[in-house]
């Protein structure tokens, strides 16, 4: 035992005063509202007054950025800042419905496993560890090339089962860490039914965990958009999305940089507050699990 | 014993863990009564089985053999519903009284969820009830219920968990070393509350700890467990002041009294306790028994009354000795 | 006491932490001597402040937020403000610490006669083949049954007490002339702990060394030391030879303490003396006596200026109240 550790432990008898609120800092906000912002343009990128990120003006090609293209145009004329928008889209929905099936299936598989254990636990972890020895990438890419015609929907769903053994695998984890705690057997002598351990003493400890892990995940998922779209395996074209504009943007960077600079732009902001969020996520959540 | 028939009654209870080849008896077929109202004692030294004993008791490691009844009603063949029934009816209080509440949950809301399980009461009246029930093991609801159970320390935790077993008003207590991690003036505080509550409420406890003294203050009758057995039991004063089993002796003598004029013994126990993987033959104690002969190794000794209440397992009992020897 | 020197002399010695929520007092001056060949015990609940203490004489304090001033002298080596290096020269061969987990405090992939051998082939400069013939008789020491066989296995293949042994040959291997030891029978089973005690008495005698017992359990100390320093709050409330702070103890909570241990002795279903309240909060520590709040003998003066430690009847008994108990009175009864 530390020195430090005596410390925190006699900060932690300070008692009798309530809790101070802990503060996430400005930054944190400031990361949380340019996601937001980013949600509400790939929602209602349709009604926002945008020029249509199809439309080829022939009169303006390679325009570098002007009031009326705020981020200029691309080799066929079309409005960046209005592709950046419309491509988002792509990069949420991919995230957002590949870690709805790989939370879906793998989290209460994870926390069942983790509370259960016994055979069950066994053959679930077993299953997974053969899934997760699967080169994911690799497979990805080989069941993306076969699997035509490409669609958005293609891309989730495949994406979203090579993720179902890493959660799996996270929140099993972080539910041994509780499962086996004083808390739970004694909810369990209170007469708790197993749903009610598993949703009322075990979710809430387990969430943080997986909060954190689900934004790394649409990170991931993000980047990987980015690297399939260079191998041509994203969505089709012309359907604008970011990974798309960087790489069509590669042929082309001599004469037009600014294609390559705002979609990556965009996609580096992204991952940025989404890596800042978790982060500061975890430190708060930290702390307070200090206390345990 | 007596004719009462007691709330709980456990026979030959044996609990073992790990597989087939390396099988650890932990509880080696113990038996005990426990009255209404009654606190009943078990100590030992770590490993002796006195925590799995409890464990059991509440089913939370499952029996290999033996009978628990509690007011007749047989628990080891219960399961599912019916054993959820019974719990309202045990309750159970743990050693780390910080790992035993869920730190993301407020007080007013550990104490109840029992009720809630159950939902036996619901609305203002469960509020009240909780309200109660912390007042009566000296939290304000009112300033504290609201609290998450990680702003308390250890000597309210505790508290938090004697008002949450009490909520369906069980009839059993089961006290797993709840006081070992306390200080010594909280211990206090928290045994106090603890004697105050059991006559209030009627329980029976069943007091688990590796402290003589703490046992002593609080027990009714004392059981004494070496190696997955009960080595002697009786009621508390006559063990402490007149221990039949050597192993009691050189417990008491082991005991660290807050007295500077307390005999210091020389004689203490050597050795330590046999792995229970392979437990000697015949008398557990034997192989550390300075009074050990050839037939402690081959009999085992049975669990016999010698004094009304007061049951040994010994061939040589302290008093028999003493008075071959006078 | 004595008249040689002073192995250990501590003057004025404060330990704080800066914390989030403020400085932390967690020994707020504290000032005793410590003879030769003597046992003395520090007692005190958690927060107390006696561990940190005891890790400040060592001179183990993490390197930042942390102030510390005073003086503690061991055999006239200034320990506050010494560097590492210089501090490297005294642990283990003046002073040797053994602490409450014997488990952490030894290397899990090494052989324990392995960890002793070491010690004395750096430390005492001792070659291959002596080192490992005085690990083995250190082992024996400690009371290893079968030392040389037992020279070569795993800190794991040994039981808690076992273990605990081998902890105190490593310290002892420097033949230091002070030995620290932080709640050394902590979580050890009764009997085991009597071992313990036990060897530690005997090992004291034989290498004629100064022990500090550091313990929350007035049981421990009550019967192997001869002097006992009774801590609340960072401070020294009581302080006197063993049989004096048992019996004609002045301070109320010394008093209260006693009072709220279970004893075998006392028939059962007596009631214990509970003390109210809980152990103070160093962050926010009252002005006048630290005590107090949870004090029965509490007046005006206590609430409002601290006591300081006043000499009581014997020499070298000393404690800390306005209000003390009697002479009489503090007989237990």
């Amino acid at each position: 035992m530390s020195s430090s550790l005596i410390v925190h432990e006699m900060v932690e008898e300070a008692h009798d005063r309530p809790a101070r609120k802990k503060k996430l800092g400005v930054l944190f906000w400031i990361c949380v509202g340019w996601l937001v912002l980013n949600f509400i343009g790939a929602i209602f990128a349709n009604v926002l007054p945008l020029e249509d990120p199809l439309f080829q003006n022939y009169a303006v090609v390679n325009a570098g950025p002007s009031l009326h293209h705020l981020f200029g145009t691309d080799d066929l004329g079309r409005d960046i800042f209005a592709r950046i928008v419309f491509g988002s889209r792509v990069s949420i929905e991919a995230s957002l419905g590949s870690m709805l099936i790989g939370f879906g299936i793998g989290a209460p598989l994870g926390m069942l496993s983790a509370y259960r254990r016994g055979k069950f636990d066994s053959v679930v972890t077993a299953v997974m560890y053969v899934l997760l020895a699967f080169p994911a990438i690799i497979a990805t890419i080989a069941v993306l090339s076969f699997w035509t015609p490409r669609s958005l929907l293609k891309i989730i769903i495949v994406v979203g089962v090579a993720s179902i053994p890493l959660v799996y695998r996270v929140i099993r984890g972080a539910t041994l860490n509780y499962s086996t705690r004083d808390f739970v057997v004694a909810a369990k002598v209170q007469g708790a039914t197993d749903r009610r351990i598993l949703m009322k003493e075990l979710l809430p400890n387990v969430a943080p965990v997986g909060v954190s892990f689900l934004l790394i995940g649409i990170a991931t998922v993000v980047t990987l958009e980015g690297a399939l779209a260079f191998l041509g395996l994203s969505v089709n074209p012309p359907t604008p999305s970011w990974g798309n504009m960087i790489n069509e943007s590669i042929s082309i960077l001599q004469t037009n940089p600014w294609l390559a600079v705002f979609p990556s732009l965009a996609m580096c902001l992204f991952l940025l507050c989404l890596n800042f969020i978790g982060d500061r996520l975890r430190s708060h959540f930290e702390v307070s699990e200090g206390k345990i | 014993m007596s004719d009462r028939t007691p709330l709980l009654r456990v026979r030959n209870l044996t609990v073992n863990f790990g597989s087939h080849r390396k099988q650890l008896s932990a509880v080696a077929g113990v038996s005990f009564d426990i009255f209404e109202g009654e606190t009943l004692g078990l100590v030992g030294e770590s490993g002796c089985g006195k925590s799995t004993t409890g464990k059991a008791l509440m089913r939370i490691v499952e029996p290999t053999s033996g009978s628990i009844e509690l007011e007749g009603t047989e628990l080891t063949t219960t399961h599912g519903k019916a054993l959820r029934n019974l719990r309202t009816r045990m309750q159970m209080i743990f050693q780390d009284p910080i790992s035993s509440l869920n730190p993301r949950r407020r007080a007013r809301d550990l104490v109840a969820e029992p009720l809630d399980c159950w939902k036996s009461v619901r609305g203002a009246e469960r509020d009240a009830l909780v309200n109660d029930l912390l007042n009566k093991v000296g939290i304000d609801p009112e300033i504290y219920g609201d609290r998450y159970a990680r702003q308390f320390s250890g000597g309210q935790c505790q508290r938090i968990s004697i008002a949450r077993s009490l909520a369906m008003r069980p009839k059993l207590l089961i006290c797993d070393e709840m006081v070992s991690a306390l200080d010594v003036s909280v211990q206090a505080q928290i045994l106090n509350l603890l004697v105050d509550l059991k006559r209030e409420y009627g329980l029976a406890l069943l007091f688990i700890a590796h402290d003589l003294a703490v046992v002593k203050y609080v027990s009714d009758r004392v059981a004494v467990m070496y190696l997955g057995k009960i080595c002697e039991i009786g009621p508390a004063d006559t063990l402490y002041d007149f221990p039949e089993h050597p192993y009691t002796e050189f417990l008491l003598g082991a005991a660290l009294e807050a007295d500077p004029d307390a005999p210091l013994r020389g004689d203490v126990l050597a050795g330590e306790p046999p792995s229970p993987t392979s437990p000697p033959s015949g008398c557990r104690f034997r192989t550390r028994c300075p009074f050990a002969t050839d037939k402690c190794a081959t009999e085992e000794p049975p669990l016999e009354e010698i004094v009304p209440g007061h049951r040994v397992a010994c061939h040589y009992p302290l008093s028999l000795s003493a008075e071959a020897n006078a | 006491m004595t008249d040689h020197p002073k192995l250990l002399v501590v003057k004025d010695l404060r330990t704080t932490f800066a914390t989030p929520s403020g400085p932390l007092p967690a020994v707020g001056g504290v000032s005793f001597e410590l003879g030769t060949n003597e046992t003395l015990g520090i007692v005190g609940e958690s927060g107390s402040g006696k561990t940190v203490l005891s890790r400040t004489i060592m001179g183990l304090q993490p390197r930042r937020n942390v102030e510390v001033t005073g003086s503690v002298l061991l055999k006239g080596f200034e320990v506050v403000g010494a560097s590492e290096k210089e501090k490297r020269s005294i642990w283990g061969l003046e002073v040797a610490m053994i602490f409450q987990d014997p488990m952490t405090s030894l290397n899990p992939v090494m052989r324990i006669g392995k960890q002793i051998d070491e010690i004395l082939r750096v430390r005492q400069g001792m070659d291959r083949r002596a080192a490992k013939a005085r690990a083995v008789e250190l082992l024996e020491l400690v009371g290893i049954p079968s030392p040389a066989e037992r020279y070569g296995v795993f800190p794991r293949e040994l039981s808690g007490g076992m273990r605990q042994r081998v902890v105190i040959a490593t310290a002892l291997a420097g033949s230091p002339q002070l030995l620290m030891a932080d709640e050394p029978t902590t979580g050890l089973d009764v009997t085991i702990q009597a071992q313990i005690l036990n060897l530690l008495d005997s090992v004291k005698e034989q290498m004629k060394m100064s022990v500090v017992l550091v313990t929350h359990d007035l049981g421990v100390v009550a019967t192997r030391t001869s002097r006992i320093i009774v801590m609340y709050a960072g401070r020294i409330v009581e302080i006197g030879s063993t049989r004096e702070v048992f019996r004609r103890h002045r301070m109320p909570y010394t008093r209260a303490l006693l009072d709220a241990i279970p004893k075998v002795s006392n028939p059962s279903h007596s009631r214990l003396v509970a003390i109210p309240g809980r152990p103070p909060n160093l962050l926010d520590l009252p002005t006048g006596c630290a005590f107090a709040p949870r004090c029965a003998y509490a007046t005006d003066i206590c609430r409002v200026q601290r006591p300081r430690l006043e000499p009581a009847e014997e020499s070298g008994h000393a404690f800390a109240c306005w209000n003390p108990l009697p002479v009489a009175e503090g007989a237990l009864t």
